[in-house]
């Protein structure tokens, strides 16, 4: 076997730049131990977004690589602000002993995603996803001195080494069929056509280790029916992990599906056997992702958890773009991302801010703030709103497109009608839980004696910015949606 | 720069922007947020006049909001910048600016939030920039929800006071209804006529059946009923007085309510008037005459200053829609010209009356104000003047216009017109003879004093409007209307009734009301003027048989189906199914390892069934 490598240095100088900043900081916090540890947030914050820029156009942009970067850099401010807690649950009291890793810990993960996203083999896929995973598994039991957290780590950890063993075993199957860890167009259709030997049980083991792979991917993206651990590690891992794990580490698993599904695309033509079994299993996926997050997220009183179901049912939306298998579908995806980050880490920095000055995460703590703060509650409402789908918002834009995605494949394939009545449930059960909070903020009253909400500068400025740019995408489609 | 050909897109931009800002930054600083809304206002006038005298910046670019891959289903943004449209914003932000310096001194000392007060401002004066410039329907529309909602905030402004509120939400639900058949219309146009440009709309009249254009334009039309108040939504408008008086001289008498008017004869212009079929023109012009009529009738008996104005207001938009009924968009653009200045001047005189005499609107409690303000009350007496025709005045000119074109089309229309001018004649007389002379009736108006420099300036410069901008030297260059020339004045069967008219009014007013001397109305008492006070039990009537009756019994019908067909058997279906499906996925959140494993692994297999299994 010969191996030639594909890559050029190039590609990964905004991954090597972010893995010498963690290096450095890491350093740092051992050789510097009097420096407040929150210098070194703010760097590394910084260092994401110059990496975002770096990506977000020029010879090498990149666009989910510009969102996680984007949104590993907002994780990293969210614990800028978390500080307090982060010392409580780590070292306890106000000791910031050991917190300064929390910090760079992100970059390293953020690295892993923008390799992934060069990826054009299965080593390297691989590789960069297990610095993600590696990484996240650090992040979600961070938080010794609470319970809940170490939990998380520890569920995180047996799931993600199944879904990795999963994976590992996909890409032998793949490598085992077509003797190549190549993705691509070509390779599919010599698989497909039986390979150099034209037999047609090489199909079966090819088609066999895509399903695997996919489900290392839907493991990822928490895609029924390996969303299962979404709930509790989110409930369970720091907020500022969560908020990577719902936004960064979600993208990094588009990425991979992206990277696996779109070679099929030439199957995508009604009437071809491939493109039907692949189409079906989409839809059928997508709709159980939409079923469980949607309406598992109804029963929630926990807003951390709820953000968990919610992602599931989030990407269960995304997931419906892939129906198509032509056609711009990253582009789609990157937009649908794009929507559910802003309003998704807006939505982790409200939380955070509740449970940093009123002491829990569950709704009933929302209670009243919109009459104590509000203009907080406006920009929280701003992002509840997003993430449902009101009209004038970004998240209604996507959400439409998603619609008009699934007419496009019911009259292509004259069948699958019976996803839309799904699409339909679920997107009016998302009104219903999201506007759970905002009743909350809204309509119930506060404890008498509950002080309004000192809102920190950067969780003002986040939130003040996504609510801006969810509302500026939702009345301007055609600027960002074009 | 090349991006000065979008310097049109600042009529609209510059006052959305300072409303936005008056509304967020500066609540606690009315000032400032005066002074902004003021100078947008200025600039855009000045930008308008530096555009009628000559200012070129090309093709202002087409902003594509909504794409779709149907090209006619597209929503644009676009500007017009033909005469029609730019004269019209003349009108618009010239009275809006006057408006607003008069609204400084107006509102001076007044305890409600004026950073609120001016915010609606500017945002009306967006959203009629954006009805006048629309280059299509959608446009218009989108502009027309908008100045209906900046009415409504300014109406209810006051919101402490139930009348204001209440007010505000008849005027905004009214005009619900005839927004609604606007937007069946404009659904009409975009599938007969193939667009919803008005550019593109020429000529394709001719392909169209007369019922399916009939039944177009009547749908457009009920869209101009509400928001011109014609009868029978006609009921918002007199309520609609509860706002801030420069308000009402804005948005209630030159420009809101003339929007109406405007989108009908835009329509003229652009589908043709092959498009307006005959039984589409009678409804039209019926319902202006009607209103004219008995918008006309019931200001005879009325006592607040500001109500009389607004009848009078109802009837002459009458007049315009009735024009334009008849085919002669023309006068009627040349009547809603020279009635917003007057009209304008008049009610920025009654909101100086009203501060002067401490907050007092009924006539009857006023007189004697020719001296103690005779400034006020010359300017007054000028928009009086123009209102009733006085031959030299702005309104005559127009009037005659109107009755011209009445006339030659169809004689019964001009007869309703000239009896609709002696009312009109006779009920301005009356407020002024009541308000201005003989003695005072009340403290008010005992010590009332002239208003001051920010609220006599606007009057002044209205009042000169109000008498030169008939004038052919004036109205060749200002009337907004695509080459409007003004006709050469000649004695006629028009002139003669019309003087006739104004006869009649100024006698039998004389006759009744005297010179002032009369304590109170000697009319006032009998059924008829009961009646007419409670304005012909139209709002009754509304109130009763169709919100209490057919609107109440069609609501017990759906809350029926409601309850049980809906709420209790469908959605208790859903909600059953719904709610399982929920138990079922906490039920396999269990939190225990082992049973995730199991899941993802079960599913893991499901997987592999779906993809592998049918090779």
């Amino acid at each position: 076997m010969n191996i030639v490598s594909t890559y050029t240095w190039c590609q990964f100088a905004p991954a090597f730049a972010l893995v010498g900043l963690a290096a450095l900081l890491i350093l740092a916090d051992a050789l510097l131990p009097k420096l407040p540890k929150r210098i070194y947030a703010f760097i590394a914050a910084m260092g994401t977004f110059v990496a975002a820029y770096f990506l977000s156009n020029g010879e090498h942009a990149d666009s989910f690589g510009c969102i996680a970067s984007i949104a590993t850099g907002l994780s990293i401010l969210l614990a800028f602000d978390y500080t307090k807690v982060c010392c409580e649950s780590i070292a306890g009291g106000d000791n910031e002993d050991g917190t300064g890793e929390f910090y760079a810990l992100p970059l390293v993960a953020c690295a892993g995603i923008l390799c992934l996203t060069q990826a054009r083999d299965l080593v390297m896929l691989f590789v960069s996803l297990e610095v993600i995973t590696l990484t996240s598994y650090v992040m979600a039991g961070y938080f010794r001195r609470n319970q809940g957290s170490i939990e998380a780590g520890i569920k995180y950890l047996v799931l993600g080494a199944m879904s990795t063993g999963i994976l590992v075993y996909g890409t032998a199957w793949y490598f085992g069929m077509i003797g190549s860890f190549n993705l691509g167009p070509e390779t599919v259709i010599a698989a497909l056509k039986g390979g150099v030997a034209g037999s047609p049980s090489l199909a079966i083991g090819f088609m066999m280790s895509i399903a695997l792979l996919f489900a290392g991917a839907f493991f990822k993206i928490g895609a029924a029916p390996m969303h299962v651990w979404i709930p509790d590690v989110y409930q369970g891992a720091p907020t500022p992990t969560t908020a990577f794990l719902a936004v960064a580490s979600k993208t990094a698993g588009f990425v991979v599906l992206c990277a696996l599904a779109l070679p099929f695309t030439q199957f995508a033509v009604p009437g071809s056997l491939i493109g039907k079994v692949l189409v079906t299993t989409f839809a059928i996926v997508a709709a159980a992702t939409l079923l469980i997050g949607n309406l598992g997220a109804m029963r929630q009183t926990n807003v951390k958890r709820l953000l968990g179901y919610s992602s599931i049912g989030q990407a269960g939306f995304i997931l419906i773009f892939f129906l198509q298998l032509q056609g711009p579908v990253t582009f789609f995806v990157c937009k649908y991302l794009l929507a559910y980050a802003l309003a998704t880490i807006a939505a982790f920095y409200a939380v955070a801010m509740v449970r940093t000055q009123r002491g829990s995460e569950e709704i009933a703590a929302f209670r009243g703030l919109g009459k104590t703060n509000p203009r907080t509650a406006f920009l929280i409402t701003v992002c509840f709103a997003s993430l449902a789908g009101v009209p004038l918002t970004m998240g209604f834009m996507v959400k439409l497109y998603s619609f008009v995605t699934v007419i496009s494949v019911i009259q292509n394939w004259d069948a699958f009608c019976w996803l839309l009545p799904i699409m339909v449930v679920t997107a009016a059960a998302g009104f219903y839980y999201y506007f759970k909070v905002l009743r909350a903020m809204y309509w119930e009253k506060s404890q008498p004696g509950v002080p309004a909400l000192q809102v920190p500068l950067c969780t003002s400025i986040v939130l003040a910015l996504c609510a801006i740019a969810l509302i500026y995408m939702g009345t301007m489609p055609l600027l960002t949606l074009g | 720069m090349n991006m000065i050909h979008n310097l049109p897109w600042l009529f609209l931009l510059l006052p959305l922007v300072v409303a936005a800002i008056d509304w967020v930054c500066l609540n606690k600083h009315p000032r400032l947020a005066a002074t902004l809304s003021l100078l947008s206002a200025a600039a855009t006038l000045g930008l308008c006049i530096a555009y009628l005298t000559g200012l070129q910046t090309g093709t202002p670019g087409v902003y594509t909001w909504m794409p779709c891959s149907l090209e006619q289903l597209c929503l644009h943004l676009g500007l017009v910048m033909d005469p029609l449209a730019m004269r019209m914003m003349l009108v618009v932000t010239g009275i809006g600016l006057l408006v607003h310096f008069f609204s400084i001194g107006y509102m001076k000392g007044d305890p409600s939030n004026l950073s609120r007060y001016y915010a609606g401002l500017s945002i009306f004066m967006f959203s009629m920039s954006t009805i006048v410039l629309a280059d299509n329907l959608a446009m218009t529309f989108i502009g027309w929800e908008m100045v209906g909602f900046s009415s409504y905030l300014l109406i209810g402004h006051w919101f402490n006071k139930a009348s204001a509120a209440d007010a505000a939400k008849k005027a905004f639900i009214t005009n619900r209804v005839g927004d609604f058949g606007f937007l069946l219309g404009i659904l009409l146009t975009l599938g007969f006529f193939g667009t919803m440009n008005f550019a593109d709309m020429a000529g394709k009249a001719a392909g169209i059946a007369p019922a399916v254009l009939t039944v177009t334009i009547v749908c457009l039309f009920c869209g101009a009923v509400g928001k011109s108040a014609q009868f029978p939504l006609h009921v918002w408008l007199p309520d609609a007085m509860e706002g801030p008086t420069p308000v009402s001289a804005l948005i209630h008498a030159a420009t809101m309510v003339a929007a109406g008017v405007y989108m009908l004869v835009r329509l003229q212009v652009s589908m043709g008037t092959e498009a307006f079929t005959e039984t589409a023109c009678n409804i039209i012009a019926w319902t202006g005459a009607i209103t004219a009529i008995i918008a006309a009738i019931m200001a005879v008996q009325q006592d607040d200053i500001k109500r009389i104005l607004a009848y009078s207001t109802l009837s002459q938009l009458g007049y315009m829609v009735m024009a334009v009924g008849l085919l002669a968009g023309e006068a009627a653009m040349f009547h809603l010209y020279t009635h917003a200045w007057f009209k304008a001047l008049l009610f920025l005189g009654a909101g100086a009356i009203i501060i002067c005499c401490h907050h007092e609107q009924d006539i009857w409690k006023m007189g004697g104000l020719t001296k103690r303000m005779p400034l006020t009350v010359l300017c007054f007496m000028m928009g009086t003047c123009a209102l009733i025709a006085i031959p030299g005045f702005s309104g005559f000119f127009s009037k005659e216009a109107i009755l011209d074109a009445a006339l030659s089309k169809n004689p019964v229309f001009f007869w309703i017109g000239a009896g609709v001018a002696a009312l009109t004649t006779f009920y301005m007389l009356r407020l002024c003879i009541v308000a201005f002379m003989g003695p005072a009736r009340d403290h008010g108006a005992e010590h009332a004093k002239e208003a001051g420099f920010t609220m006599a300036l606007p009057l002044v410069i209205l009042a000169v409007m109000a008498v030169i901008s008939g004038y052919g030297f004036i109205a060749n260059d200002l009337v907004p209307f695509n080459g409007f020339h003004a006709h050469g004045f000649a004695l006629g069967l028009p002139f003669y009734v019309s003087m006739g008219a104004l006869a009649l009014g100024i006698l039998l007013a004389l006759a009744i009301y005297g010179l002032g001397g009369r304590t109170k109305d000697p009319l006032a008492g009998n059924c008829i003027s009961k009646a007419l006070r409670n304005r012909l039990y139209i709002d009754a009537l509304y109130d009763k048989v169709i919100i209490g009756g057919l609107q109440q019994g069609f609501a017990h019908v759906m809350e029926f189906l409601d309850c049980y067909i809906i709420r209790g058997i469908i959605c208790q279906t859903l909600v059953w199914f719904t709610v399982r499906i929920g138990y079922l996925c906490s039920w396999l959140q269990c939190g225990s390892l082992r049973a995730y494993t199991l899941v993802s692994a079960m599913g893991l297999i499901i997987l592999i069934l779906l993809l592998a299994y049918q090779f």
